[in-house]
């Protein structure tokens, strides 16, 4: 299947999900400024424990004027928000990410000194690593959310052990995929619909079941790209298909070329499906009342503050 | 397990401004521009301080769609804490006698 055609199915299935989501807040825009959002945003990251100081934020964020003040308060929020502890759970998952990524980026940059490959590989490599800081940083803020760490995570797993398996845990099969088409069919869409549906039928809530499925696309991303980049340090330039008249250098630095554009390519993907997973099943169980959410915090009103203790 | 650091340069000059009218309740953004922090330096502060019983806060209700405003002062055992703060800065800016011969 043609690349940009993908790409666009992609984003023509993200364009309908957020009108469908909003359908008015998606013609006339947001009702509140960018710096509300962003540290509203912010704010639902941290645990419940240290909700209070979310709302402190916005509540102070509420009686600034000017925007490059209330850009200044609102940024400096979102760092606080991101980086207060307690993280729980979350902690063991960011790091597990992190050591996934840095070995990634390990593998990478010995490969490229092995075969001595050009500026182009530490170009790519510098672009690498800013699409992996992103990547951590979207699945910490996913990992924070509550009920999303451990089925994104085992979703996550579920997708690599089904992509490893369909191509018989073998590096060839990671470097030049010549699957079946029903072997893409359950890698690309079955699996990842499985995830997002099991997400939202797992925690009853279809919010957390589209986040269950993000999760589980960057955590397989990263794993697969990792096993792709393992397998062209083991590789080489060796294995089919046989490209008679191409130097090794070339050969390796196509294949981690393959593997970057593989990397993007396969979260957006299975994000995507999984995604549609998660909205089938809250739609498929709408008859089933679900769980009231747990509001925003209303903290005591009070006349006078100074009387409070 | 708490953790017993001496603390920061910055969390010092926040105790200070609000141990300047312990009574008086103060809002996160005065408290940042007065100490002259970002608010992400200063709300992990109050946080910390809030964890370790040195601050207590309240909520001064919204007026019409406005929400509430998070509002912040010192616990007796802050200013206790402040006060004993000050002394030992004090007692450690008092010169040596020694060091005074040495000097002389």
């Amino acid at each position: 299947m043609p690349l940009p055609f993908i790409l666009m199915m992609c984003l023509l299935g993200i364009g309908i999900a957020m009108f469908r989501r909003s359908p008015q807040a998606f013609l006339d825009g947001p009702s509140e400024d960018m710096p509300t959002r962003l540290l509203r945003w912010a704010a639902g990251l941290l645990s419940a424990q240290r909700a209070e100081w979310g709302q402190a934020m916005l509540g102070e964020l509420d009686h600034l004027d000017g925007r490059a003040k209330r850009w200044r308060f609102a940024v400096g929020c979102v760092g606080a928000a991101l980086l207060l502890p307690p993280w729980g759970r979350a902690a063991a998952g960011v790091w597990a990410m992190i050591a996934v990524a840095a070995a990634s980026v390990g593998l990478y940059a010995s490969v490229a000194i092995r075969y001595g490959l050009g500026v182009g590989s530490w170009v790519a490599a510098a672009i690498l690593v800013v699409f992996l800081v992103g990547y951590l940083l979207a699945a910490s803020a996913l990992l924070r959310r509550p009920g999303v760490a451990i089925p994104g995570l085992l979703g996550g797993l579920c997708v690599v052990l089904a992509w490893l398996t369909l191509s018989g845990f073998t590096f060839y099969e990671q470097i030049t995929p010549d699957i079946m088409h029903w072997h893409r069919l359950v890698m690309m869409t079955a699996v990842p619909l499985a995830v997002g549906a099991a997400g939202t039928l797992w925690s009853r809530d279809p919010v957390i079941g589209r986040r269950v499925a993000r999760l589980a696309a960057i955590s397989a991303g990263l794993g697969l790209y990792l096993y792709g980049t393992l397998a062209v340090a083991v590789l080489g330039a060796g294995g089919p298909p046989e490209d008679n008249g191409w130097t090794v250098r070339y050969i390796v630095d196509d294949r981690l070329g393959n593997n970057l554009v593989d990397l993007l390519l396969t979260t957006l993907v299975i994000a995507t499906v999984g995604w549609a997973g998660a909205a089938a099943a809250a739609r498929l169980r709408r008859g089933s009342p679900a769980p009231p959410l747990p509001g925003p915090l209303i903290p005591p009103a009070s006349p006078d503050p100074q009387q409070e203790v | 397990m708490q953790r017993n650091r001496p603390p920061s340069a910055q969390t010092i000059r926040v105790l200070h401004a609000l141990a300047a009218d312990p009574a008086q309740w103060r809002y996160g953004y005065d408290l940042a521009t007065e100490v002259r922090l970002k608010s992400g330096s200063l709300y992990p502060i109050l946080v910390r301080l809030a964890d370790r019983g040195l601050l207590e806060t309240s909520w001064e209700p919204g007026v019409g769609s406005r929400p509430p405003r998070h509002l912040y002062r010192l616990t007796p055992t802050g200013r206790e804490f402040v006060a004993a703060l000050t002394a030992a800065r004090v007692d450690r800016t008092v010169p040596h006698p020694r060091r005074h011969w040495n000097e002389a």
